[in-house]
């Protein structure tokens, strides 16, 4: 396709694509008015507990005295949906991407999302959205593939025709193939790597390696007194029992000590390398890895979660992710909350479930984010997590660490690194900024989620909080 | 419990080859050499040698070396384990070995050629897995890539920076102190070769929170030592290093290297013990020490040897450090060699051997008035530490 046009030929491309620009399409209104069963489906599937959403009473209670809309999902009220998958020609933005696909540029992925929050969204609420294309880029060569940036802005009103909020929003249409990492984003590195060393294991200790494969974290106990004791020995150091059993950790605990290891490199692992000292709720000590987490984010004191990595057919290791702390249930007041605070960070781990679940309940049916065949066809590695979801994970962490009464003003989010299955992505942030506005107390959060392949999501957002 | 060989023997002799970085010979040649120099320098015939020890990861059995030195009968010979851990241990063995009369004249040695053959500092990531317990050991820390004994003692270091607020600069000053002495010593690899603090911190890391310049180096060459009682040793040449005591050590849930499991892990208690061994065999206490050589394999296990010896309080040895006290004019001078950083990595016997040149007066980095040296040995392992005192 355009690899064979010559600049001239590209130029005029352009330039029909941008024939519309300024231009905005029909408005679009939601076929169904804000309601609770999609909430609750959208909740369920970001895990957000916000009670506000969901819990007349605690809503009552709340700053909106009623059930909102987490504000995140502004834009999956008025998404087309599954059916029917017509585009309007008259508008404008759809035009576009009919004429990127026609010319090739199959392949989608949604780079940047920046919600404007007026109010939030009440039971009842009907939405309608019209789209505005803002722009078309000269074609790029990005990781992805050689493509067209499209940035649209969408405007939301109510059935009574205020002006609810605003949505800037920018994709990349690509040609599959033509990437820059095409084929090596998952490549030699990962595959050719020796196996890490094999444990060494025996009669004593084999209790460990058979729980661990099994996804259990097994510390030794006496049978006798109870006493916990690892690394596993032929006795009990408290009462001097041969009786020896096991007893299954629950899997938390905090990290003791750490290193970051950069020299020598043994191929089996990927560098810079977190090993922790891992002290689990039980009383005991461990070594392990710490992932999840880059190597500034380490801390001694930090709640860990075990999970197993398996690294040969038959050993899985029982390794350490920053724990995903409980919902703080007091919301932060403004006086309370510093410049350089930091926000605890919280992985999410990517699994198919959380991918596909996330993308329906934003009414997000793009078969990249759930048909993997279809998702490989369109240049990706995987079904990718979409860009709504992003938002709402980023939504979720900032409102778990504020409190359910902290009011989202806007919410600033950059795609980089796709969320592909079976990854986790770990969300990091800190507070940026504090101002006063229209009567308001504003803080500022700067987050980031990464995933093993670096920023996923990097953002901003701002949120309302009360006095003290 | 006390120590019955105290003042009783004493180091008659000194011997080394020269600490290079690819010696080209063979291990064996340079035990050979450094022993046959041990002799010359007491000036005893190699051939009056009847007990040899040595210790763990040394790869030049005592019957060869006896065998090229033209000792005929061996009466006393052993293997002390625990690598580095045991450079002071040889010697406690070696004065139990003529407290009891099973040998007049023992050689302890160590050569290798650890930087140009097997690098030391590799760890061990080609341990192959088995089933002994020693194997088995390992299966809690290499399959999440813990395998070089930089990343063992980092681990350490992490906690004991966030118990007491130490800082890696406290860990620079280390080595800073170790290369100030090596630069004046013509013996050491970074002879006129100092480093500022700055140097330090830029040096690249190796294991956060340990840098390049935080790990000693890695060396081919040997080192003996020769022991005997210490009325023997008044008829040799030199003045002898009286052995005021040497103890080894190994405390409660100790692990190679690997000790992280007890309820604090911010001191050395396998070093506490020997200090307290020590301190109550000879009598002598931390006020009566002028020079030490403190093991520094790496840096940060220097800080809390210093409290375990009582030379300050725990968790203040970054102050004593930063105070100045481990410099040349310092409370406690230490290292004069220029030690494993600054000097060469024989494990711990090159220290030793300074230790004896500050008894006699002949360092070149000379302290006065040194009535008592303090040498340690590898810490993090079960270790062994020793107080070399001047002849009454």
């Amino acid at each position: 396709m355009s690899d064979e046009m010559t600049d001239a030929q590209k130029e005029a491309f352009a330039a029909k694509l941008r024939r519309e620009v300024g231009n905005t399409g029909t408005p679009t209104t939601a076929r169904d008015p804000v309601n609770q069963p999609m909430i609750r489906h959208w909740c369920d599937a970001m895990e957000d507990a916000n009670p506000l959403y969901t819990d007349p009473d605690a809503a009552k209670r709340g700053p909106h005295q009623e059930i909102t809309a987490p504000p995140a999902m502004l834009n999956a009220w008025t998404m087309i949906g599954l059916v029917p998958r017509v585009s309007d020609p008259e508008d404008p933005a759809s035009g576009v991407y009919a004429m990127l696909d026609e010319a090739g540029y199959v392949g989608v992925v949604a780079t940047n999302s920046e919600h404007v929050y007026h109010r939030y969204l009440k039971l009842g609420d009907h939405l309608t959205g019209v789209v505005k294309l803002v722009d078309v880029s000269d074609e790029k060569q990005t990781a992805l593939g050689i493509g067209h940036f499209v940035t649209t802005e969408t405007e939301y009103h109510d059935q009574h025709g205020n002006h609810v909020g605003s949505m800037f929003f920018r994709i990349l249409k690509f040609r599959p193939g033509t990437g820059r990492t095409a084929g090596a984003i998952d490549g030699d590195s990962t595959t050719e790597r020796p196996p890490r060393p094999r444990p060494s294991r025996n009669q004593n200790t084999d209790f460990f390696w058979q729980g661990s494969r099994g996804g259990e974290l097994r510390i030794q106990q006496c049978l006798d007194c109870q006493r916990l004791q690892h690394p596993p020995g032929t006795r009990c150091p408290g009462c001097g029992a041969t009786n020896m059993g096991h007893t299954v950790a629950c899997g938390k605990g905090a990290l003791y000590s750490y290193v970051v290891a950069h020299h020598p490199r043994v191929p089996s692992f990927d560098y810079p390398l977190s090993i922790g000292l891992v002290e689990l709720e039980e009383g005991v000590r461990l070594v392990s890895n710490i992932t999840d987490c880059g190597p500034d984010q380490l801390k001694v004191g930090m709640p860990l979660e075990a999970w197993h990595m398996q690294t040969h057919e038959d050993v899985s290791l029982p390794v350490f992710r920053p724990a995903r702390l409980p919902r703080n249930l007091t919301t932060l007041a403004f006086d309370d909350v510093n410049v350089g605070d930091e926000l605890p960070l919280c992985p999410i781990p990517l699994t198919p479930t959380l991918i596909v679940s996330t993308a329906i309940a934003s009414r997000d049916y793009q078969d990249v984010h759930h048909d993997r065949d279809m998702a490989t066809k369109k240049g990706s590695e995987d079904i990718f997590m979409n860009i709504l979801t992003s938002s709402g994970l980023s939504a979720r962490y900032v409102g778990d660490w504020a409190g359910s009464d902290a009011v989202f003003k806007n919410l600033k989010i950059r795609l980089g690194a796709p969320n592909y299955p079976d990854d986790c992505m770990t969300m990091s942030g800190s507070v940026t900024a504090k101002r006063e506005a229209d009567g308001e107390a504003i803080a500022e959060i700067s987050f980031q989620g990464r995933n093993s392949r670096g920023p996923h999501v990097t953002g901003t957002v701002d949120v309302a909080l009360p006095r003290a | 419990m006390t120590l019955k060989y105290a003042y009783h023997s004493a180091i008659a002799g000194i011997g080394a080859t020269p600490f290079t970085k690819d010696s080209g010979r063979t291990p064996m040649d340079q035990a050979v050499e450094a022993c046959l120099a041990a002799c010359e320098d007491a000036g005893l015939p190699p051939e009056k040698v009847n007990g040899m020890v040595t210790y763990s990861a040394e790869q030049n059995p005592e019957i060869e070396v006896a065998r090229n030195l033209g000792v005929d009968e061996l009466t006393h010979f052993s293997m002390v384990h625990h690598g580095g851990g045991a450079a002071c241990g040889v010697i406690a063995v070696a004065c139990q070995a003529v407290y009891s009369g099973a040998a007049d004249y023992v050689l302890c040695y160590r050569a290798f050629n650890e930087r140009s053959w097997h690098r030391f500092g590799a760890g061990v990531q080609d341990r192959p897995a088995g089933a002994e317990a020693t194997e088995v050991s390992f299966s809690w820390s290499s399959p999440f890539g813990l395998v070089t004994p930089a990343s063992w003692v980092a681990m350490f270091a992490t906690r004991y920076m966030h118990e007491f607020g130490a800082t890696t600069e406290d860990f620079g000053r280390v080595s800073v102190v170790d290369r100030a002495f090596a630069a004046t010593n013509p013996y050491a690899h970074f002879f006129q070769r100092p480093i500022t603090l700055e140097d330090h911190q830029n040096s690249r890391w190796i294991v956060e929170p340990l840098r390049l310049l935080d790990c000693c180096q890695e060396t081919d060459g040997a080192q003996a030592l020769l022991v005997t009682t210490a009325e023997r040793a008044k008829d040799l040449k030199q003045k002898p290093a009286v052995i005021a005591s040497a103890a080894q050590g190994a405390a409660e849930d100790q692990h190679m290297m690997r000790s992280y499991y007890r309820d604090s892990i911010t001191g050395i208690p396998e070093m506490g013990l020997c200090a307290h061994q020590l301190y109550q065999s000879s009598g002598l206490s931390a006020d009566d020490i002028q020079t030490a050589i403190i093991y520094d394999h790496f840096t940060p296990l220097v800080l809390p040897q210093l409290e375990e010896f009582g030379f300050c309080q725990r968790g203040e040895a970054k102050d004593f450090i930063r105070d100045g006290h481990l410099e040349r004019a310092g409370r406690l001078p230490i290292n004069t060699n220029g030690g494993q950083l600054g000097e060469a990595y024989i494990h711990g016997l090159n220290g030793i051997a300074e230790g004896v040149r500050q008894i006699r007066g002949t360092s070149v980095n000379q302290i006065g008035n040194v009535e008592n040296v303090l040498a340690t040995a590898g810490t993090a392992v079960p270790t062994s530490a020793l107080i070399l005192s001047q002849p009454n």
